[in-house]
């Protein structure tokens, strides 16, 4: 088997955000990049599928940072590290990536696609169904669990009220990754050093396989609506501020 | 028959039954991997005389090192008792009389008997009366056992000495064997088989207890000079780099420790000097040092034996040292607990089981170069609050490149401490700067952590921005940096002189370069931070300052290198308080509660941190101010700058 797993570096929402002067982008300059948490689970579960049934695992990445996360991902287990190009540096669309995505998948002959099931700039989860459709390959988001019986992949998702669904699905398929099964592992600093030595491919970026059917036209850092106070950032005063608030409500004695 | 032959029948027999109970130490001794530890002859054996000649360690506990004292001199001084009970046999016609052996040997035997059975009623009275909480956990029969055998050894040579004088040989050299003929007369016991049954009660003892040494703690008679002579000689303060012929960064088995460390398991007399002086232990955490060595060396012996890492030692036991190094402080014969526990700790790092709270931190140090994930680029922030501007030091010289760390420069906690050090600093005309977001956390407890790696990445990322730098010296706020860049980044051939902010600010202070208004002479207290003090012997400085700052010092009864560590150090600080049933810094609040003083200063970020945090936990933080020595210094004339609670007369503001 081999699993394909989808790595996208998103800014570091602890930075501070700022927009572009056009005021339809954030400004990505002074900002620093992580690994989308979704993306680390489903590299986490594309590892434990691999350690349970065998399985060779390519990671491909996304933005900017990614020859590191790729190493990461090397350390922790995946055989093959792919670095995908980017078009420009601005937010990852899913409708634009995900043709390059297919591409790679058809090209390294992947029975299984994993991603996260969103991102911060995918906030709804949009990379599996247009991966899936591309491909004409089954598609469910939102694992919670992943193993294989047989031929066929089982897949358990959470539903609302704690009720987890387990579904049968023939390979090949693209799923996005809610949860791994483990919580992602940690891997030793030796290990990563170890991984630096390994050679990261690089794929070209392909054309969208979608026309665009919307634009951004402004985004809008969040703001003060009236209703709210903003407290400051002298913890002290904070503390102090928060207290007397929250004595004053009723909710605690001083 | 004769008794010679039969003497030598039992003395080979017991030298050979003593070395077959010794042969899998002596096997597991000679196929350890080799350790540098023959260099510098003169310095260890210095070393071993202050040790052993002086008692120094073991007085630091009186009545231990008075009985140990006693017993040790007159066991050599007796040992020519054993010389001559042996000799006169083997080798007819052997005897010491030519040099005195009749004469002021005798003499010496007869006292030194009495100083034995003394330093032994002393040791009996101590471990069965006193019963110290130090020996929970060692071996009771080991101590019973050489009870019984000192007492059986040194009775009989007297009762056979007494016998002899019964039957007409000179007494006048042996006042106390004349008593005890004395007493035999008064009994009219029969001399002549008397004298035969103690003298073979005595060598049976002494053989007895030959056999015995192998197996038992009393292995120290033999392994303790050498375990001292063999002791390290480098920087205390630099964990052992990993063994380049050792294929992964941790240890898995007793084999891959190296001969030294083995020595050091078979040399522990589980004295429990460490276990006594242990934040974890006192903690209620799962580690007693003396455990961790007596459980390393009972596994050496049994192939049974469950896993090292995770079996014979637990995972959680490694997970509570702090790193304090009080446990090698306190050992009599040099001990190395540290590096046994850091090898154990990198083979579990390496297979990354770690706690959820350690693996966020060292992800963090990982991604972003600090353990709380804040941006680098927030690193400096502090400075912005500051009525001046701080230097870059990557971009123009500096006579001192300051190595700020993430304590200080990232906790609200520590920040205004921070901005004290820069206003003192600028206020005594030091031309410094600092890295901006080119500094990284420096390592210090990343590697002993177990996370050699990661260590050795964020060593060479400042190693690299700190050659980049023009500078003449680095001072470092944190303890914990200052032990990196003074001692481990040597391991990368990075050599700078580092010294602590409170080693500067004295040496400003001697010079008159800071103009303070002392206060009015409060009473306070310090804690030597472990890694200032027990690692790189900053005691001095911080009490200068105090003293300087117009405050009188009242020391905690365990100070200096006996500090008591807040239970930070060695990534403790990254991990949850599961299991802990008093936080070793609320131990430490509580003594200096009981000194009647007003103000626990502190010369560490994270100090400052954990000893805020204990106050409030404990509800004393009205009584017991947690102040940074910095922060007691008031000068008369304050650089401009706004905003900043500074300290009058004693009272804290914020």
């Amino acid at each position: 088997m081999k699993i394909l797993v989808v790595l996208r570096m998103i800014p570091d929402s602890a930075g501070e955000l700022e927009l572009t002067s056009d005021g339809r982008g954030i400004d990505r300059e002074w900002l620093d990049f992580q690994l989308n948490d979704f993306d680390d689970h489903a590299l986490e579960e594309a590892i434990l599928l691999k350690e349970a049934v065998g399985a060779t695992v390519v990671a491909v990445a996304i933005g900017e940072g990614s020859n590191r996360v790729l190493q990461m991902a090397v350390a922790r287990g995946a055989d093959e590290a792919v670095a995908l190009e980017a078009e420009g540096d601005g937010i990852i669309e899913s409708r634009a990536i995900a043709s390059s995505i297919v591409a790679l998948a058809r090209s390294k002959a992947a029975d299984l696609v994993l991603c996260g099931v969103q991102s911060t700039e995918d906030l709804f989860g949009q990379l599996v169904p247009y991966a899936g459709t591309l491909l004409g390959w089954p598609h469910v988001s939102g694992s919670s669990r992943l193993g294989i019986e047989g031929s066929a992949l089982r897949v358990t998702q959470e539903r609302g009220g704690g009720i987890a669904a387990t579904y049968e699905i023939a390979l090949p398929a693209v799923i996005g990754v809610q949860t791994a099964s483990k919580a992602p592992r940690y891997v030793s600093g030796s290990k990563l050093r170890e991984a630096s030595k390994t050679a990261i491919g690089k794929a070209p970026s392909e054309p969208a396989g979608f026309e665009r059917s919307a634009e951004i036209v402004a985004l809008r850092l969040p703001g003060q609506r009236g209703t709210g106070e903003n407290l400051g950032d002298n913890p002290e005063n904070v503390a102090e501020r928060l207290a007397s608030i929250l004595a004053a409500k009723g909710f605690a004695g001083v | 028959m004769s008794e010679t032959p039969i003497l030598w029948i039992v003395t080979l027999a017991a030298i050979a039954l003593t070395l077959w109970r010794s042969r899998r130490y002596i096997v597991a001794l000679a196929q350890a991997p080799g350790a540098s530890r023959f260099d510098q002859p003169w310095r260890r054996l210095e070393g071993v005389a202050v040790a052993i000649g002086l008692h120094r360690k073991m007085l630091r506990k009186p009545l231990s090192g008075i009985l140990h004292a006693l017993i040790f001199i007159s066991f050599f001084v007796l040992f020519t008792v054993t010389i001559e009970a042996f000799g006169s046999r083997l080798f007819p016609g052997f005897s010491l009389a030519p040099i005195g052996g009749d004469s002021w040997i005798a003499l010496l035997q007869d006292l030194f008997a009495v100083l034995m059975l003394l330093g032994l009623g002393l040791a009996v009275y101590q471990r069965y009366v006193l019963k110290p909480a130090r020996f929970s956990g060692s071996s009771g029969s080991d101590a019973a056992i050489i009870y019984v055998l000192i007492l059986l050894i040194v009775s009989s040579l007297l009762i056979e000495a007494g016998a002899r004088i019964v039957g007409g040989a000179d007494g006048s050299w042996r006042p106390v064997a004349s008593l005890v003929a004395d007493l035999l007369r008064a009994f009219s016991v029969p001399t002549h088989p008397t004298e035969r049954i103690a003298y073979w009660i005595h060598i049976g003892a002494i053989l007895a207890f030959l056999v015995y040494i192998p197996g038992s703690k009393h292995r120290h008679m033999f392994l303790a000079a050498p375990n001292i002579y063999f002791r390290n000689l480098e920087p205390v303060g630099m964990a052992p780099a990993v063994p380049s012929e050792r294929g992964s960064p941790g240890v898995t088995s007793l084999a891959q420790f190296d001969w030294k460390q083995t020595l050091d398991l078979l040399s522990c007399t589980e004295c429990g000097r460490c276990q006594a002086v242990c934040p974890a232990y006192a903690s209620g955490l799962p580690l007693s040092p003396k455990m961790l060595i007596t459980d390393l060396r009972d596994a050496l012996t049994n192939d049974a034996a469950a896993p090292l890492v995770g079996g014979v030692i637990a995972e959680e036991t490694l997970w509570a040292c702090t790193t304090c190094r009080a446990c090698m402080e306190a050992c009599p014969v040099e001990i190395e607990h540290l590096p046994k526990i850091i090898d154990m700790r990198r083979h579990l790092v390496d297979e990354g089981h770690v706690s959820p709270m350690l693996q966020d931190a060292l992800s963090n140090l990982t991604r972003l170069g600090n353990s709380m994930g804040k941006p680098s680029k927030m690193r400096a922030r502090w400075t912005k609050e500051l009525g001046f501007p701080v230097k870059d030091a990557r971009s123009e010289p500096v006579d001192v490149l300051w190595f700020v760390g993430d304590y200080a420069s990232y906790d609200p906690r520590v920040q205004d401490v921070t901005r004290k050090v820069a206003e003192l600093f600028t206020s005594a005309g030091v031309d410094f700067g600092i890295l901006f977001d080119a500094e990284r956390n420096s390592g210090n407890d990343v590697r002993r952590v177990g996370e050699e790696g990661l260590f050795e990445t964020l060593a060479q990322s400042n190693i690299d921005a700190i050659r980049a730098c023009s500078f003449n010296r680095i001072v470092t706020t944190d303890p914990h940096s200052l032990n990196a860049l003074k001692n481990d980044y040597r391991h990368f051939g990075g050599e700078f002189e580092v010294l602590h902010y409170t080693a500067l600010l004295a040496e400003l202070v001697a010079a008159g370069r800071l103009d303070i208004a002392p206060a009015g002479g409060a009473l306070v207290t310090y804690h030597d931070p472990c890694y200032l003090g027990r690692y790189n012997g900053g005691f001095d400085a911080p009490r200068d300052l105090i003293r300087a700052a117009g405050y009188t010092l009242h020391d905690m009864p365990r100070c200096r290198e006996n500090s008591f560590c807040c239970g930070a150090g060695g990534g403790r600080i990254w991990q949850g308080d599961d299991g802990v049933k008093e936080r070793p810094s609320e131990n430490r609040i509580r003594e200096a509660l009981g000194l009647g003083v007003g103000m626990f200063v502190v010369a560490c970020p994270k100090d400052k941190v954990m000893y805020t945090a204990a106050t409030d936990a404990l509800g004393v933080a009205g009584q017991l101010k947690v102040v940074d020595v910095a922060e007691l210094i008031s000068l008369r004339e304050a650089p401009a700058a706004e905003g900043y609670d500074r300290v009058d007369g004693g009272a804290i503001n914020g």
